[in-house]
């Protein structure tokens, strides 16, 4: 089900390049890392995917879904003054190592067109070597419960709130 | 590490804050931290309706630039404690750094630390390194290059 959300909001989910997305260690530090965020605008749900080089994310999932996604820099999105969006939720991490980007073909193009400087890591043998690790993943999904919003960016003032219980 | 943390702090100017709220979540803002050289602290305001609880915490900073490039990233992992009003104090424990942080060196020790996880990740599942489709990569790259820019 999609998402009971503003335009402008769904746009920042679509546009901004990076969202900073926190999980929980195993003694309850929030451990917060950019990421590129996917959105699903059909099931309203946020796909993302972490290297299995970089698999702290996913275990902290595994032992405790709940994260978040903020949305805060909007640079190279495009938009102008855009709304801060925060989204709190339930994640899964299937430990099942993807190693080819089948089914992933829309998100990798997108991508590599947003960061075309990206293909330097697979341009040569040494740097394929040097790198295949980023290109071992793993998919992380997120079920959205809560959503925040700040008009203009604005985070010194309270948000608008949206409960998001019938998502997913 | 309170020197580190200072160097790289310097050159953002509004780190995410993010503290676990009273349902458990985690919740990110943006904050303006101002050092507290006697404490060796940074203090920073977290407004009530964030529903922050006092506890572990930590400050992201990272930047690209408009093509998603240039990246530059660290982590401090901390705690987080009233000090008066909106006003909280974030105590440092530990510096995490991570893209663009340390120049080339930075980098290289970074990608290695990082093939090594991967290989440790795939032993203890008893799973064989795959090996990448490069072509199947690079035919997508050269399709991304035909459309324009998103």
């Amino acid at each position: 089900m999609a998402l009971r959300v503003p335009a402008e909001v769904e746009a920042v989910f679509r546009e901004f390049r990076t969202c900073e997305f926190s999980t929980l260690a195993a003694d309850g530090t929030p451990i917060t890392w950019p990421m590129l965020p996917f959105y699903r605008a059909s099931t309203g749900q946020f796909m993302t995917t972490t290297s299995i080089g970089l698999p702290d994310k996913a275990f902290n999932i595994r032992r405790n879904p709940r994260v978040s996604l903020l949305f805060s820099d909007p640079t190279g999105s495009g938009l102008f003054d855009p709304p801060a969006v925060l989204v709190q939720g339930d994640a899964v991490a299937p430990d099942e190592v993807k190693t080819s980007i089948g089914g992933f073909e829309n998100e990798v193009m997108l991508v590599y067109r947003r960061q075309p400087a990206g293909a330097m890591y697979t341009s040569n043998r040494a740097l394929r070597w040097f790198s295949d690790w980023y290109f071992l993943r793993l998919e992380i999904t997120v079920t959205p419960r809560r959503i925040l919003w700040w008009e203009c960016g604005d985070l010194s003032s309270a948000p608008t709130v949206v409960e998001a219980i019938h998502v997913g | 590490m309170w020197g580190e943390l200072r160097r790289h702090l310097r050159r953002f100017s509004s780190p995410v804050l993010t503290g676990v709220d009273s349902d458990g979540y985690p919740f990110s803002i943006r904050c303006a931290p101002e050092f507290d050289e006697t404490q060796h602290a940074l203090r920073v305001s977290v407004p009530a309706w964030t529903r922050i609880r006092q506890g572990p915490a930590s400050l992201l900073c990272h930047s690209h630039n408009h093509l998603l490039w240039n990246l530059r990233s660290f982590m401090v992992r901390g705690t987080l404690e009233p000090a008066g009003g909106e006003t909280w104090l974030f105590r440092p424990a530990r510096f995490v750094p991570g893209v663009g942080i340390g120049g080339l060196a930075g980098m290289v020790r970074f990608a290695i630390t990082k093939r090594r996880a991967a290989g440790r990740y795939l032993e203890r599942r008893g799973l064989q390194r795959p090996r990448i489709d490069w072509a199947q990569l690079k035919a997508l790259q050269a399709r991304a290059r035909q459309q324009p820019q998103p």
